[in-house]
């Protein structure tokens, strides 16, 4: 039906709609049905010419006043969704679809759309009304709308059981678990750790698979390829991957690992393998060719370390400089937290031939950092070589740590002139954006020694302009700054009693802020709180190793 | 023997003076020097001694003495057993005589004097004759056949024990039982004069002549006879039970308590009661009570002129029956409890709850949570019209609604569009109009989604038009197999329970059609099954026998021809004995599927019988054990919970059966058995079952703990009980990773909010007395595809979860005045308390609180009104409710 069509029924539509005037019904029953059905007939496209002159010819009174003919005229009531219109007159002599133009005019609903029903079945185009035995009065009901027709989205919804397996990861939110190939947990929580630091994904992308350099082995070489390709797989799959090729390429490079023990492979210390697949990257990843900078595992995780060695007995004192990869956290009675142990860790005793005095002499090794990380290695030293029992035994000292770990106490002057500044930035930033309230909860969270150890010495760099912008180890984000404020990332736990037994596990802080556990294969949802629970002091897991990220302050 | 008879007899005879001593026995004073008994007090002794001298006297020549002797000896009896604390003194005292007299009583000659010792010692024989020998009733028969209350009560009642032993054995010897039940018929008048309605049903029951009731009921102890006949005929064997009925709606009728008449018609599925209800009672606001009652049963009944002369009167009436308001009705009760507002899946699931234990923020969609949201807000917003993914198409561009759907895979459209008929739930003219514009898509998956729907919306909605077979009708034979069991299914919904003919027509030829394919031949099955549920009709039973006959030995493996047996036993559902000739024709079948189709009818043929023998039937068949490949035992669990959930105790006792079943069970058994809990208890959380099923939740077996899941949801669906909702909060966190398990907890989920709560599962209503057989069959259904989860719910034939729409009704109680307007009164609601057999008028409801309508029910609550206001139509206070307004009441100044 047009839009031309449809205005020409205005009058009509205006007319039969039901309201609240009474009169209208009798309106409609004085009103010739032909007249209302006619129009409609003739100018609505969908009938056919042929039937349209049918109706013409049938002979159709001009008026329904003739009580003779009114009887083949049956007023019917017809309900369409809630409404009801009362009185429809239906011409028995025309063919249905006559009946629904009329319905058209009332509800709006096109003819094809319309579904009528009455007792005994549904009303078709080509029904004779005479076998349908209408009954005056009789009730219809007409189902169907005008509403537009639904249709597909042009783009189909793209569902995650149809994605392929890499893009399912997103969906996921964490990378895949690893397969415990036979005591390989150290391994796979240690790998697990190091897929953590973007950082050293991308440089081992950018590491070429044939260009090995002359400096580096052939061994060297693949363990760095496997590395890369294991990362690349765990990025890859939703299901636990399976490590294969670099368990035997590291078992190849560092022999002990290939430890057998009553015919499997022995269980290995998690920090032995974490060091050295880290020695064998800072290898791989110095050559020149590969980027500008040189070496980007002393970047990401090298510690400098400036110690003044003194002599009480001779007064002698000489400065040493030197690069380790992880802080120790050395725990003994008086430990009962990560900064506490860190501290114990800078002092030290050192028996050394003294040229002054001409003999061994006890010197005092004081050190500082100097330089830190992207990101921070902390290893509890939980493990000690017992000698009556000829094993490695384990401290279960319960030694907390924080969620976020503030270093500035253990830095060299030097350093803290140099963080200041944008130390002054991170929290004057923290201020403005969580205002005074967060600071109320800063103050009070777990590692208020450190906020005190900060708020004694605000005034000492004052002065240090911005100038002071980068250590010596920050160099990959030219525009960022480290504020010696470390974020934890990942833990790598240890179950059991010695180190050559038990379970190691890892529990890595993903991208979206969430938890994950990874026990081998298996990847565990885990709430941030439950992470700070893995302090010691009993049976369950406990930190072995712990790696903050540094929290940096944008220039 | 006593040596002193001897001696009395020799003192007494010959001294007629003594007539006057023994009207004052206590003056006696020669008598107090025997006595040997140092315990017994003055009076008692002398007592004792007036007695031995009556017994002495009785055995007396004379035979004026000897009448003389026995009225007294009677009076003495008759004074004291009103006590009934202890053997009454006269009567101890007696105990040592009563061989003597007895012996006395073969040699007397036949006479009133005879008559009156045998009464005297029919009543001795109350504490004297062995256990078995029936001697009271010997004697009483012997006896005068005077009043029988005379006696007192526990004579009455002793007496009328020995006459159940007594018939039960002329009955076995075929002796005439005339005597009997002339005494039976005394009996029964005195204990229904002294509110013992009990008794004298016992009594009628035993001696199998419960129409002698009818003369005896008034208008005082009707209503607590009845209460007792409908209680005790739960635990009575067939057929028993239905002649005890047929009494009680006998007297209902009588008394014109046509309400409690017309459910006890409904009980035993009695249409010519129906209608006699209806010709019988002349008052028109009454009718339309039952014809609220009528239309939460389900019944698709048509009212003639016969019940109704009026015709507009009928039409009215019709419409009530027809379910028309009940869309209007439970939206007047979410109004009032305010719960329109839609809410979405996320309110459900309540993830903020769950720190940091859920999924990771899905960019992604997932099909089959998307698939899980689709059903949760469906039966979350359950005939409220509205909801927030499907129906707020038409505001927003493009259409949220279309956009929802899409976001839903393949077969898993079909379910999305069919929700929307579950949110416009009974208000086709609505439901019709949203469905529409689906019908027009060319999607086949949506087309089959929208005719499922117009069968949601129209379920347990009858309509003149029959729209729904209008619409449907055209699709039944297309080509593509999802829009034809969309179709079918409809059908199946719309006129499940009607026993419509056009539906049998065009249904049974896809049966026997070779080409269709298994899917839509099982749920042809199942929609017939759902038409015909409970009718026992040959002809569909025939069709669906031969469907399962032409099925090739492959077909039969496959789960979905386990729907097949199952349309079939819907046909005989709750109807016990009628199944045998279908039974006998299953034990030809294939092997594979022959012992599944034999629990299957046998469990739905019993269901809600609480028939103790077929659930030891169905015990047994689950302590076979084997191998593997037995599918039977699922349907068999099943069954013990079909059969026992009449009543409350066999239920329990089933609970703890159940139990057993976990212990020893194999997996078959074990995956079914939270399932069956799930029945028992549906709507109903108990404490325990719940800790079970949440036990089971955790299973190590994964088809075990989906069952727990789905019937943790069950037991507390339209609840939004708490714990459950906390539970399964829980369990989503549990199973994050678990894609199908995780499913099943969002629509545990969803069932446990259905409705926002005002809704509920329970196929039996009006106070646990009337089971609906299309709930029922609804459920069953659902459960036996819950059987084999994998195939089905996880499969693609996700929307048999639809087939709970037939059990959904709102638990609700909404009273309306004369006008069938709401009417707000107060009410009473509070635990229903058991006063079968009690005295007077006890309280029936405990811990009550004071709520006006309309006011939620929960399981096992009744209420009350709380006003003299107005007078309830209905005695059950359930569903609609006509309240009348009470010509005597005065407002309190």
């Amino acid at each position: 039906m047009t839009a031309w069509a449809r205005a020409l029924f205005t009058t009509h539509i205006i007319c039969n709609k039901p309201g609240p005037i009474h009169s209208l019904h009798i309106t409609l029953r004085r009103f010739p049905l032909t007249l209302r059905s006619k129009p409609v007939s003739r100018l609505s496209l969908p009938f056919p010419p042929s039937n349209h002159k049918n109706t013409r010819l049938s002979p159709v009174p001009a008026t329904s006043n003739n009580p003779k003919l009114a009887a083949i005229m049956p007023t019917v009531s017809v309900k369409w969704q809630k409404e009801l219109y009362p009185a429809v007159e239906i011409d028995t002599t025309q063919p249905p679809y006559v009946f629904k133009g009329q319905l058209y005019d009332l509800t709006g609903v096109p003819p094809e759309r319309q579904k009528i029903m009455m007792k005994g079945g549904i009303l078709k185009d080509d029904s004779d009304w005479s076998k349908l035995g209408l009954k005056e009065g009789q009730k219809l009901m007409m189902v169907g709308t005008a509403d537009e027709i639904v249709k597909a989205p042009e783009k189909g919804t793209v569902f995650m059981e149809d994605l392929p397996e890499e893009e399912q990861v997103i969906a996921v939110g964490h990378s895949a678990g690893l397969f415990n190939l036979g005591n390989t947990c150290y391994m796979n929580s240690t790998m697990q750790c190091l897929h953590s630091v973007p950082e050293l994904k991308s440089a081992l992308i950018e590491y070429p698979q044939s260009g090995r350099s002359n400096e580096l082995d052939q061994t060297s070489h693949l363990l760095t390829v496997a590395t890369r390709d294991l990362f690349n797989e765990l990025d890859k799959n939703v299901k636990p991957v399976t490590p294969m090729q670099f368990w035997m390429v590291l078992r190849k490079k560092y022999p002990q690992f290939g430890q057998l023990h009553n015919g499997s492979f022995m269980q290995q210390d998690a920090e032995e393998c974490w060091t050295q697949i880290l020695y064998t990257l800072s290898q791989a990843l110095r050559s020149p060719s590969i980027s500008v900078n040189l070496d980007t595992v002393k970047e990401l995780f090298g510690i400098d370390f400036t110690s003044r060695v003194h002599c009480a007995e001779s007064g002698e004192e000489s400065m040493e400089t030197e690069t380790i990869y992880s802080l120790k956290c050395h725990i003994s009675h008086e430990v009962n937290h990560l900064h506490e142990g860190l501290k114990h860790g800078l002092k030290s005793e050192l028996e050394k031939a003294s040229p002054a005095l001409g003999r061994s002499a006890v010197y005092l090794k004081d050190s500082r950092i100097n330089g830190l990380p992207k990101y921070l290695t902390i290893q509890f030293v939980r493990f000690f070589w017992k000698r009556e029992s000829n094993q490695k035994a384990k401290i279960l000292r319960k030694v907390d740590y924080p969620l976020e770990l503030d270093i500035f106490d253990l830095c060299s002057d030097d350093l803290r002139k140099k963080l200041e500044t944008p130390r002054q930035m991170l929290r004057d930033e923290d201020g403005r954006k969580a205002g005074l309230k967060l600071k109320q909860k800063s103050t009070s969270s777990v590692d208020s020694d450190v906020k005190m150890s900060d708020a004694a010495e605000p005034s000492n760099g004052s002065g240090e302009s911005s100038k002071a912008t980068l250590g010596e180890g920050i160099a990959s984000d030219k525009n960022v700054q480290l504020t010696g404020v470390y974020d934890l990332v990942a833990v790598l736990t240890h179950k059991g009693r010695s180190a050559d037994s038990g379970h190691y596990v890892s529990w890595v802080k993903q991208e979206n802020g969430k938890w994950i556990q990874f026990d081998d294969d298996n990847p565990i949802l885990q709430r941030e709180e439950d992470i700070t629970k893995l302090s010691g002091g009993g049976d369950w897991h406990m930190a072995y190793i712990c790696m903050y990220k540094a929290r940096t302050f944008p220039v | 023997m006593d040596p002193e008879p001897n001696n009395n007899t020799a003192s007494g005879s010959g001294n007629p003076k003594d007539e006057s001593a023994l009207k004052a026995p206590s003056k006696d004073p020669k008598k107090k020097d025997d006595k040997k008994d140092e315990d017994l007090s003055e009076e008692d002794l002398a007592l004792k001694q007036q007695l031995e001298l009556y017994v002495e006297r009785a055995q007396d020549a004379d035979q004026g003495l000897q009448k003389v002797a026995l009225e007294s000896m009677r009076q003495e009896i008759r004074t004291s057993t009103s006590s009934m604390t202890s053997v009454p003194k006269p009567l101890k005292f007696l105990r040592p005589h009563y061989g003597t007299l007895k012996s006395y009583y073969e040699t007397m000659p036949d006479s009133d004097l005879k008559k009156l010792l045998a009464d005297i010692l029919s009543v001795l024989a109350l504490t004297m004759s062995a256990e078995g020998d029936r001697e009271s009733l010997k004697y009483r028969l012997l006896g005068s056949e005077g009043d029988i209350g005379s006696w007192g009560h526990e004579y009455v009642r002793n007496l009328a024990g020995e006459i159940a032993q007594e018939y039960s054995k002329r009955v076995n010897e075929e002796s005439t039982v005339d005597d009997l039940i002339e005494l039976v018929e005394q009996i029964v008048a005195f204990h229904m004069k002294h509110n013992a309605e009990p008794e004298a049903v016992d009594l009628l029951m035993e001696v199998e002549f419960l129409d002698l009731l009818v003369k005896h009921v008034d208008k005082a102890n009707y209503k607590r006879t009845c209460l007792y006949l409908t209680s005790s005929a739960r635990y009575l064997p067939g057929p028993d039970d239905m002649s005890v009925l047929d009494i009680a709606y006998t007297i209902y009728k009588q008394f014109e308590e046509y309400p409690s008449a017309l459910q006890i018609a409904l009980y035993l599925d009695n249409m010519q009661h129906v209608k006699q209800v209806f010709t019988s009672c002349p008052d028109l606001l009454r009718k339309k009570q039952f014809c609220y009652i009528l239309a939460r049963q389900g019944l698709s009944f048509e009212l003639d002129e016969e019940m109704c002369a009026d015709d507009e009167d009928r039409e009215a009436l019709q419409e009530i029956i027809n379910n028309t308001k009940l869309s209007e009705g439970y939206l007047t009760l979410a109004r009032d409890i305010e719960v329109m507002e839609p809410k979405s899946p996320e309110d459900i699931y309540k993830a903020h709850l769950l720190d940091g234990r859920t999924s990771a923020g899905a960019s992604v969609d997932s099909a089959r949570q998307n698939l899980s949201a689709t059903f949760v807000n469906a039966f979350v917003n359950a005939g409220f019209g509205q909801d927030k993914l499907m129906t707020v198409a038409s505001e927003a561009s493009g259409g949220g609604s279309s956009n929802w759907l899409f976001k839903n895979k393949d077969h898993g459209k079909a379910s999305a569009a069919a929700s929307l008929g579950m949110i416009d739930l009974w208000d086709v003219d609505t439901g019709l109009a949203q469905l529409d514009k689906y019908f027009h898509s060319n999607d086949n998956h949506v087309i089959a989604g929208a005719l499922l729907g117009v069968g949601i919306v129209n379920c347990g909605i009858k309509n003149d038009c029959d729209p729904a077979l209008a619409l449907l009708a055209d699709y039944l034979d297309k080509e593509d197999s999802s829009i034809r069991i969309g179709a079918i299914t409809g059908l199946g919904f719309a006129y499940a329970g009607t026993q419509n003919e056009q539906i049998r027509d065009k249904l049974t030829p896809i049966l026997g059609d070779p080409k269709a394919p298994l899917d839509v031949i099982a749920f042809t099955a199942i929609a017939l099954g759902l038409v015909y549920v409970g009718s026992c009709n040959e002809e569909v039973a025939q069709a669906i026998i031969f469907a399962l006959m032409d099925r090739s030995e492959s077909d039969l493996g496959e789960p979905l021809t386990r729907l097949l047996p199952l349309g079939l036993g819907l046909l005989y559902l709750g109807k016990q004995d009628s199944v045998e000739a279908t039974a006998e024709v299953s034990k030809t079948f294939n092997e594979k599927i022959r012992k599944y189709c034999d629990m299957t009818l046998l469990s739905c043929a019993y269901a809600g019988t609480g028939n103790v023998l077929k659930v030891q039937h169905f015990l047994g068949q689950c302590a076979q054990h084997f191998e593997k490949g037995e599918t039977f035992q699922g349907p068999a669990v099943l069954g013990i919970a079909m059969v026992a959930m009449a009543e409350e105790l066999g239920l329990d006792m089933a609970i703890r059966s159940l139990e057993h079943l976990l212990q020893y069970g194999e997996q078959n058994i074990r995956k079914a058995v939270p399932l069956a809990l799930g029945l028992l208890c549906i709507s109903n959380p108990k404490v325990h079952v719940m800790d079970t099923l949440s036990r089971l939740s955790h299973d190590a077996d994964t088809e075990v703990a989906m069952s727990a899941v789905i019937s943790l949801g069950l037991i507390g669906a339209g609840t939004n009980n708490a714990r459950i909702a906390g539970m399964l909060r829980n369990l989503s966190s549990y199973y994050y990773k678990e894609a199908s398990l995780l499913f099943c907890v969002r629509i545990a989920q969803g069932f446990v909010h259905m409705g926002k709560g005002l809704l509920t599962l329970a196929p039996y209503h009006s106070e646990r007395f009337l089971l609906s057989p299309t709930a029922l069959a609804g459920l069953v259904v659902l459960l036996h595809a819950c059987l084999d989860m994998k195939t089905i719910i996880l499969g693609k034939y996700h929307y048999v979860l639809y087939f709970v729409v037939l059990a959904m009704q709102p638990r609700m109680l909404l009273t309306v005045d004369e006008n069938l307007k709401p009417l707000s009164v107060p009410v009473r609601v509070g635990q229903a308390v058991d006063v079968v057999g009690q005295a007077g008028r006890p309280k029936t409801i405990t811990g009550f609180q004071t709520h006006s309508t309309p006011v939620l029910l929960a399981a096992g609550d009744r209420a009350e009104l709380a006003t003299e206001k107005y007078i309830p139509l209905s005695p059950i206070l359930e569903g609609f409710v006509i309240l009348k307004e009470n010509p005597d009441y005065r407002e309190e100044a």
